[in-house]
């Protein structure tokens, strides 16, 4: 039995390590991201006596190989439901599971106040700088700052996880005292949401962004800021809206991550105009037939944030055609998208730029071109500062 | 190239089995050739920048053992030019930095060298010295075909840590070995098992490690403790299952490989942990430092000297930073100790008591060895023993204890002998239960290895595996 054991064993081992580049061989063509960590898979990496030398090529190859496995997104799915629903584990694929949402496992540490005041005056003051030149052309710039989901349920971390509640409110702190110290003026969600008593259905348990309810509340309370600065705009109100809650289940940015493994008890919300703001739009420089909300051909078709607006573009344009109302441009992040659904609706023209996509001309030079008479920035409030987000865009000397 | 890489488990290690095995038997040399090939290659997979050191340092053990053979004109001549050759490529390349560094911090203006230390230089580097000592003591006789010296040098399983390989045990088997299937199938049942120790053991254990030494003014006690001890496991793990790929692989081959460690975690003295911890390392500094200094047969000042010298260059041969100093001279002090001062009062004590002794003084060297600085090393030290600024307890402790339960669980028995008392239970009720103990010995190791060579390829698919620890070295 000892031989037989033996001859099966290697049989079975080197079946194993055969199969495995022979099907990465045959199948790697015809995969080019990974949906669920939402990133593109590694080319094939290019040999060049630079990278031979060096080490580059085997490393690189190394990448591609990891990435082009068979049944790599199967694997990493069964390895997620282990680690989730066998082993338990509080935290994972950085998503803290063991509450009745998913938030992000935030590493413990970080920055400290004094070290915020530090990275905070390289944005701010590009928002200083934005500011000035916006109101030297005599129209009106304002900053609308968001709560993140982790934010808005901070009470909810398990009490050994680390919350980033005082660092983030240190840090929030800091830096609107910072914008405002510099003439912008900045509107604080989270505090509007604090005075409606943080609703609970304003965020999704599964996604980083806030739902349909949370957007349209953020978008009532910068109408109104803007009608106590003087503005006479139209505004959707609840009456001229159907909010439709749709069947399908609705896949966040965290459960994703999960590869959906997490029960999800979120719907997607969408509002339907009763009497629709009539548009015509153009996604980075192109007509586009994008309709406000891009919904699911069936009911069980898996929906995303990207429903609003049809997700990230670097510029979008949406003209109603009523000379009568202001021109505005709104630049930020992917909170915009559920908001623009909205605001278009208050404007002549509406253009919105995603600086972290948008390179074509610096913002200055853009709002020079266009001539806004509002401009509005709308960051969730880990966007505030740090890499990847766009703000070096902001100004540019 | 690493072991556990998709790369080579997927790719290299099958694709280099093939070219040997489907090469008959009696093509000794041609199954020694693709070795070769192959060793050079995993080597180059670094960059091709790595060949030219290493060829050259196989070239001066070559030439430098054919022209030191005892009773050769010049023999001594090129012997101590050989090995200065060897030592001054491993200090010019592993120490400058470190010794530009401190002379610049004694106000010297000297220029700071930052040179990219080749792979495996500590081990190929005191493999040539250890072959050109053994031919200069006339225990072996030269080797007159570069081809095989250089396989020696290279071969893939022990290249880049070793274990630490005399010629005069591998030699043999160059020209006469026989593969059998018993061998190959234990060897990759080794290996396999290695490789889950690397992966879903020591990788997991090193964030948690990572985490507390990386924590500042968050330290807690329970943290450094927690930490302290995930790094005693992870550096086990990492490098003794390192080790076991290498004998696993050397054995696929047909080529045993020297053991490196004999579960050092039950240890009861800092004596026993080195006779069980890094076992070749110990060997080459006992036979090629140690005793040509005198060993312990000589004043007993002279063997505080030679103990001190040996365990000094044992922590520089583990880093060029005055952490592993510390430590080296630690280890120094703490034989030293045990050798003239307390051991015989450590014999008295129950073996439970022993064990902590033990225990507690690894534990403590590991975080020298392990502290980025001396300052590191102080604060971790100071809050393990209840001086920690951020108190006694905090959430992050309890983080780490609960998201790596399971690898805490399986740490502990995976450093104990668990294997050896098991198999030796199964083994005595073979015979009482009518043959299924000896299907669980026969059979159960190796489905355990497939199913650990299954969880460890899905974890690194997942990208989070680390280099190995002693890859630094």
């Amino acid at each position: 039995m000892k031989k037989l054991s033996e001859k099966a064993f290697l049989a079975c081992l080197m079946a194993l390590l055969l199969a495995v580049p022979a099907v990465t061989l045959l199948w790697s063509r015809h995969k080019a991201d990974s949906f669920y960590e939402n990133r593109a898979l590694a080319q094939f990496p290019a040999v060049t006596a630079e990278s031979l030398w060096d080490g580059g090529f085997g490393e690189a190859l190394e990448s591609w190989y990891s990435d082009h496995a068979p049944a790599r997104s199967t694997l990493l799915k069964a390895d997620a439901a282990v680690q989730m629903k066998l082993l338990r584990r509080p935290v994972v694929n950085e998503i803290v599971v063991m509450g009745d949402m998913l938030l992000p496992f935030i590493k413990y540490g970080g920055l400290k106040e004094a070290d915020y005041r530090r990275v905070v005056e390289e944005t701010t003051g590009r928002f200083h700088a934005l500011n000035a030149y916006i109101e030297s052309l005599g129209s009106k710039f304002l900053y609308v700052g968001l709560p993140e989901q982790r934010i808005y349920f901070e009470d909810r971390f398990p009490a050994y996880l680390n919350d980033g509640k005082a660092s983030m409110a240190a840090a929030d702190a800091v830096f609107a005292q910072s914008l405002r110290e510099g003439g912008v003026d900045f509107l604080d969600m989270r505090a509007v949401f604090d005075s409606l008593g943080r609703p609970a259905e304003y965020y999704p348990a599964v996604d980083h962004h806030y739902n349909y309810y949370g957007a349209y509340a953020a978008y009532r309370a910068l109408m109104g800021h803007l009608a106590a600065e003087g503005f006479d705009l139209p505004v959707l109100t609840e009456a001229d809206l159907d909010f439709v809650e749709l069947p399908n289940p609705y896949t966040g940015s965290r459960n994703r991550k999960l590869y959906n493994l997490w029960p999800s008890p979120d719907r997607a919300v969408v509002g339907i105009q009763k009497d629709p703001v009539a548009f015509t739009r153009w996604d980075n420089g192109e007509p586009s037939e994008i309709p406000l909300f891009s919904l699911p051909a069936t009911e069980e078709e898996l929906v995303y944030y990207t429903l609003y607006m049809g997700g990230d573009f670097g510029e979008t344009v949406l003209k109603t055609d009523r000379p009568e109302l202001p021109n505005a441009l709104i630049f930020g992040d992917s909170f915009t998208n559920a908001m623009e659904t909205l605001l278009y609706a208050s404007f002549n023209e509406t253009h919105i730029l995603d600086l972290r996509h948008y390179k074509e001309q610096p913002l200055k030079d853009y709002i020079a071109d266009y001539r806004p008479d509002i401009v509005i920035s709308i960051q969730n409030d880990t966007f505030f500062y740090g890499d990847g987000t766009g703000n070096d865009g902001v100004w540019e000397d | 190239m690493a072991f556990h890489s998709i790369a080579f488990l997927f790719g290299f290690l099958p694709l280099c089995l093939l070219a040997y095995y489907l090469l008959p038997a009696r093509f000794r040399e041609g199954r020694n050739g693709v070795l070769l090939v192959c060793s050079l290659l995993f080597y180059a997979w670094g960059g091709l920048w790595l060949l030219p050191l290493f060829l050259a340092a196989c070239l001066i053990a070559w030439g430098g053992g054919l022209l030191a053979e005892p009773g050769k004109p010049w023999g001594e001549a090129v012997f101590a030019a050989s090995l200065a050759l060897l030592t001054g490529a491993l200090a010019v390349f592993k120490y400058a930095g470190f010794l530009g560094e401190n002379l610049k911090a004694l106000g010297l203006d000297v220029p700071v060298p930052s040179l990219a230390l080749p792979a495996g230089i500590s081990f190929f580097a005191f493999q040539a010295i250890s072959y050109l000592a053994d031919v200069r003591r006339g225990v072996i006789p030269p080797e007159r075909r570069f081809s095989r010296l250089l396989l020696y040098m290279a071969f893939f399983p022990q290249l880049l840590q070793g274990p630490i390989v005399r010629y005069g045990e591998f030699a043999s088997c160059l020209a006469d070995r026989r593969e059998s299937l018993a061998d190959i199938s234990a060897g990759a049942v080794r290996f396999c098992f290695g490789l889950g120790k690397k992966v879903l053991l020591a990788d997991a254990l090193g964030s948690i490690a990572n985490g507390a030494y990386a924590s500042g003014d968050r330290l807690t006690v329970s943290l450094a403790w927690i930490g302290s001890i995930a790094y005693t496991l992870q550096l086990y793990f990492d490098f003794s299952g390192y080790t076991d790929m290498a004998v696993g692989l050397g054995r696929m081959f047909g080529l045993p490989l020297p053991e490196n460690f004999h579960y050092p975690y039950i240890a009861q003295s800092a004596g026993e942990f080195w006779r069980r911890w890094h076992i070749t390392l110990s060997r080459w500094f006992r036979d090629y430092v140690y005793i040509p200094l005198g060993g312990n047969r000589c004043s007993r000042g002279r063997q505080v000297r030679n103990l001190l010298a040996v365990w000094l260059l044992t922590g520089l041969w583990h880093g060029a930073s005055w952490t592993f100093v510390l430590w080296g001279l630690y280890y120094g002090v703490l034989l030293m100790g045990e050798r003239y001062l307390w051991g015989r009062g450590l014999e008295w004590l129950p073996g439970a008591l022993r064990h902590l002794y033990a225990l507690l003084l690894i534990n403590f060297g590991w975080v020298l060895f392990r502290a980025g600085t001396l300052e590191q090393a102080a604060a971790m030290l100071s809050a393990m023993l209840g001086f920690a600024p951020g108190g006694v307890w905090s959430g992050e402790s309890g983080y780490y204890l609960r998201q790596y339960a399971w690898e805490w669980l399986a740490a502990v028995p995976a450093a104990l002998p668990v294997k050896i008392w098991l198999s030796g239970w199964l083994e005595k009720q073979r015979e009482a239960d009518g043959g299924l103990s000896g299907a669980a010995l026969i059979w159960g190791p190796k489905l355990l290895a497939l199913a650990l060579l299954g969880l460890s390829a899905v974890r690194l698919l997942s990208s989070t595996a680390r280099s190995f620890l002693y890859f630094q070295f």
